[in-house]
């Protein structure tokens, strides 16, 4: 592009992009959030056998982890519209902001079930009976006894998707949304200098993903807290 | 007060209980002994639903279950009456000393927190773990957990305690220690079913002693019966195997 390499540029575009951040994390937030609960809804059928559920989630899991996030993304966006307006009802005109949510969470969810199941079996069944003994419904048994120990050994994993969809985020431009990516294309536009602002980018992006990373580590601390030194280094 | 009838249960194609028999008084102290194999951890578990009996009928206290019919709510119902102290001790890993022991008060009992934390402290003096109330179970020795076991039991007050081999998983120095703690409730009155190898133990504090062999309950008696004067073949050469100054007499 035109003009010779501008440094100031670099940190005067940063106060430019920075009011569309919120945009990123609320994609990351909702995507995350939604994300979680889904993932273990759709990690039950395949830790509990449930028939034709368990063959669902499966090939679903599996397409997900098999194809990149921006085919799905356009697929979705594209798709979605189709299917539903089989019903009868337009989402033509729907932000695009909802299909990157929708994108994102349908694409968390997948990996989390995975997290989750393997964590969810990696606690001890001995608690279980011990919750059973004292008269403990299943139910009562999974989210007092198994599933806050799960989480322990989920979350290392699940901060780490986490953060590969935080700057997985950075497609949603490619849809119309206007986050911080979008914001920089218009801003390439404008000064006709692109490696300045993607070095803008790439701060930002770099930052937020290390305060996220402290942030991690810190719930990652507590909820190790019930573990004695030797088996933590284990 | 608890009635087995007809126990049967089998893993696949192996019989492990064959039809047993069990009648326990309140106040029972019943000792369940017996080699590797012979099924009396088995019907321990069947009596509370940790494993389902194939066929047989459960009864303790005003319930009444045939195993073959019984339904969830019943099985809930039943382990509400019970309690078990598990051979790897089982408690809750996230949870304090004195969280293992209120959890049941407060999920299935629905005792409020202060109470329950009461409760739990009256436990803990008991089994003299007092200052160990906010120590995590990693954090303790084999023995301090089983003792913590042992009151997560007797905490919820049940119609009888299940004793699944409470020693088995400990080591040596740390056994009398448990053994201590299980003789101390004893006296409260409480009913009591313990599968154990601790021979001395088990002739010391039981009123019962029931010897089970390949499924069956070869013979059982008090414990002056069993230990001096058994009858059976098999109960003779069990004790000689264990006991190794076991003498009886004629």
């Amino acid at each position: 592009m035109g003009g010779s390499f501008d440094p100031s540029l670099i940190f005067n575009s940063i106060p430019k992009l920075l009011p569309y951040l919120h945009i990123t994390i609320e994609i990351l937030a909702l995507s995350v959030g939604i994300g979680l609960l889904l993932g273990i809804l759709i990690a039950m059928p395949k830790l509990y056998h449930i028939p034709i559920l368990k063959e669902i989630v499966t090939v679903y899991i599996s397409f997900i982890r098999g194809t990149p996030i921006l085919i799905q993304l356009f697929l979705v966006f594209y798709g979605l519209p189709v299917i539903i307006g089989q019903l009868g009802i337009d989402i033509t005109r729907m932000d695009p902001f909802y299909f990157v949510i929708i994108t994102y969470t349908l694409s968390n969810a997948a990996s989390f079930a995975e997290i989750f199941r393997g964590a969810i079996s990696s606690v001890d069944y001995g608690q279980t009976e011990a919750a059973y003994s004292v008269g403990f419904t299943p139910w009562q048994n999974f989210y007092r006894i198994v599933f806050p120990q799960a989480f322990r050994v989920a979350f290392p994993n699940i901060a780490n998707t986490s953060i590969s969809s935080l700057k997985d985020t950075s497609l949603a431009f490619s849809i119309g949304v206007m986050d911080m990516m979008g914001r920089g294309e218009t801003l390439i536009t404008a000064t006709a200098h692109a490696v300045e602002i993607y070095i803008s980018l790439a701060i930002i992006y770099y930052v937020v993903v290390l305060i996220f990373e402290r942030g991690f580590k810190w719930i990652e601390h507590y909820l190790n807290r019930y573990l004695v030194k030797d088996e933590l280094s284990m | 007060m608890i009635q087995l009838t007809n126990i049967h249960k089998s893993f696949g194609k192996t019989d492990v209980l064959k039809g047993i028999d069990l009648q326990v008084n309140k106040g029972d102290i019943i000792s369940i002994l017996g080699p590797s194999g012979s099924g009396k951890t088995t019907l321990l578990r069947c009596i509370n639903f940790l494993e389902k009996a194939n066929e047989g009928s459960i009864e303790i206290d005003d319930i009444a279950l045939d195993v073959r019919h019984a339904t969830k709510k019943e099985i809930v119902a039943l382990r509400k009456k019970t309690a078990m102290v598990f051979q790897s001790y089982n408690l809750f890993q996230h949870k304090t000393v004195l969280q293992n022991i209120t959890e049941g008060l407060v999920v299935v009992q629905k005792k409020n927190e202060k109470e329950a934390n009461e409760i739990a402290k009256t436990m803990l003096a008991k089994i003299g773990l007092e200052h160990k109330a906010d120590a995590f179970p990693s954090s303790l020795s084999g023995g301090q957990q089983q003792r913590v076991g042992i009151a997560r039991a007797l905490a919820l007050n049940p119609e009888v305690i299940l004793f699944d081999e409470p020693t088995s998983a400990l080591d040596p120095e740390l056994v009398g220690e448990v053994l201590d703690v299980i003789r101390k409730i004893a006296k409260e009155g409480i009913t009591m079913i313990i599968v154990t190898h601790e021979m001395n133990f088990a002739r010391d504090i039981s009123n019962r002693v029931v010897f089970m062999d390949g499924g069956v309950v070869v013979e059982e008696g008090t414990p002056r019966q069993i230990f001096n004067n058994p009858k059976n073949d098999r109960t003779k050469q069990f004790l000689r195997r264990l006991v190794p100054e076991f003498t009886y007499e004629i």
